[in-house]
């Protein structure tokens, strides 16, 4: 865990360089614990995935790591500095670190082309030319350059994630968090958002991905980590966390999972609009 | 008893005159007092507790004392301070200050209408506190708050008869003005009622209108 000593200087080390450094976090809201001394790195280009149980403190541990949660003792080092503080401006973080949620949280007042290329031109300075041709460029990767000019209540929520996937992408950020981004799709829209997130992992983006999709984070992941009551548990390649997991409440996760597979995806309150009360 | 308008009739373009002063004074007053309401509100829910407790009292003075008292404070008050006023200045800048007590409480209950993965989005795209509440808070904010808005208006135009206390010529103060020439008292009020009903009336279907036209945009 202790990052390389002579990393700091030596540019041959750029491959091996940690993204993500979590040193001995913890958080809590009020008197509830959440995180419990968690500590993770995430190599550049590493696509780490993070299974649990509901309320293990998956998005609590993203929310800290893109700073929208203060944390209460620990380091958080993004590509060696240190962010958890207040050092850093929002829009530091935001050239570091892109987060994907489940509702989406597209802008609901604005187009989806300036959805796109707000942020670009009001943090990174671009003009409006350059933005949109970015943002075009983005569009066309998720596969939405005809929707340029929609508004995010005319899309369907899988329409709506590649948006928000997009939007992201649009601050050229080094490492993507991703919050459960297909738990909030109808079971048909789940394809297309897994598809971009597929193709992000091919461009070697790092990337955090918090997920129920089981088959994915397999398919997808270098490593899994299965969190539970704010500790991670347990994490290796996905092979082994998936086909001979150690430790015992892992097997129980999994198998409960497997046993309630079919079932969870007919069942369960699936919602597709792309903000609430818009 | 009989009413007979004929004895005002001679008189009814200086009423008309007169709305017209009450119709410049809301339109101003509801324009300055959105824009400082605007801002009061925005100052109520920004994260500084100290500022937040301006805003808040400012609006809670403003909402708990009477329009005519804070107009006599403006006109009648502020010159022993050295500070005169023409009537008309003093009488916007009173009803402004009144109005943006009430927009206030309503921009702050518009901001908090907006969902939180609005900030959130916001926030980690980069946006500082007030990029966002400019760019994405603000606008959803105040398309919701429109029709309050609008309503705020109307209050206004019945609200600035109470400028007549400071002799300033509009609609109510030319119908005291008639009433006393013609002694047609109850002729002279309802007509100036009518005219209010119509004004009120007139704003509140321009308003629709805009508000159909933004929400299908
Ligand atoms: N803002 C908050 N205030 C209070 N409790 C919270 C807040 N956010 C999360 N929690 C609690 O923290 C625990 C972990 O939540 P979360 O990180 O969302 O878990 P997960 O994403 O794994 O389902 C839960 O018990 C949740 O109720
Ligand atoms: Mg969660």
């Amino acid at each position: 865990m202790e990052i390389s000593v002579e990393g700091n200087t030596s540019d041959s080390s750029v491959s091996h360089q940690s993204a993500i450094d979590v040193k001995g976090l913890y958080k809590s809201f009020g008197r509830l614990s959440v995180l419990e001394d968690i500590s993770l790195s995430v190599k550049e280009g590493e696509v780490v995935s993070v299974i649990g149980p509901s309320g293990s403190g998956k998005s609590t541990l993203a929310r800290c790591i893109c700073r929208l949660e203060r944390i209460d003792s620990g380091e958080i080092y993004l590509y060696g500095q240190r962010t958890d503080g207040q050092k850093h401006s929002n829009s530091d973080i935001a050239r570091l670190v892109g987060m994907i949620f489940q509702q989406f949280n597209l802008f609901p007042h604005l187009s989806v082309l300036d959805n796109l290329t707000l942020s670009p031109m009001r943090i990174l300075g671009l003009s409006r030319e350059e933005a949109q041709e970015n943002a075009m460029a983005l569009l066309k990767r998720v596969g939405l350059e005809e929707k340029q000019n929609a508004r995010p209540n005319q899309l369907s929520g899988g329409q709506c994630q590649r948006v928000a996937i997009a939007r992201a992408l649009a601050m050229s950020p080094k490492i993507m968090l991703f919050d459960e981004p297909t738990s909030a799709l109808d079971p048909e829209l789940v394809g297309e958002v897994l598809e971009v997130i597929a193709g992000l992992v091919d461009s070697g983006m790092t990337m955090m991905i918090i997920t129920h999709e089981m088959m994915f984070a397999k398919e997808v992941s270098d490593r899994v980590l299965f969190m539970a009551d704010g500790n991670i548990v347990e994490q290796g390649h996905p092979k082994k966390i998936f086909t001979s997991p150690e430790v015992p409440r892992t097997q129980i996760f999994l198998q409960r999972l497997l046993a309630h597979f079919g079932k969870e995806l007919t069942e369960g309150e699936k919602r597709g609009e792309c903000s609430h009360g818009a | 008893m009989e009413l007979d308008f004929t004895a005002i009739a001679p008189y009814l373009h200086m009423l008309l005159t007169g709305a017209k002063i009450t119709v410049q004074a809301s339109v101003l007053s509801v324009l300055f007092g959105a824009f400082l309401g605007i801002i009061v509100g925005a100052l109520r829910v920004v994260p500084i507790a100290p500022v937040r407790s301006i805003a808040a009292g400012y609006i809670y003075i403003i909402r708990g004392t009477p329009l005519l008292i804070q107009l006599f404070l403006i006109y009648f008050g502020l010159p022993s301070l050295g500070l005169n006023l023409p009537a008309f200045i003093a009488g916007i800048i009173g009803l402004s200050i009144n109005s943006s007590g009430y927009v206030g409480e309503i921009v702050r209950g518009g901001i908090e209408a907006v969902p939180k993965g609005q900030w959130e989005a916001s926030k980690v795209l980069g946006l500082s506190y007030l990029k966002t509440m400019r760019f994405i808070i603000l606008p959803q904010a105040i398309r919701n708050m429109l029709p309050a808005i609008g309503n705020e208006f109307v209050t206004l135009i019945k609200e600035s008869s109470l400028l007549s206390t400071l002799a300033i010529t509009e609609l109510t103060m030319v119908g005291q003005q008639v009433r006393s020439v013609t002694y047609a008292s109850f002729e002279t009020f309802i007509v100036v009622g009518i005219i209010y009903l119509v004004l009120t009336s007139v704003t509140s279907l321009f308003l629709r209108f805009i508000e159909r036209k933004w929400n299908v945009s």
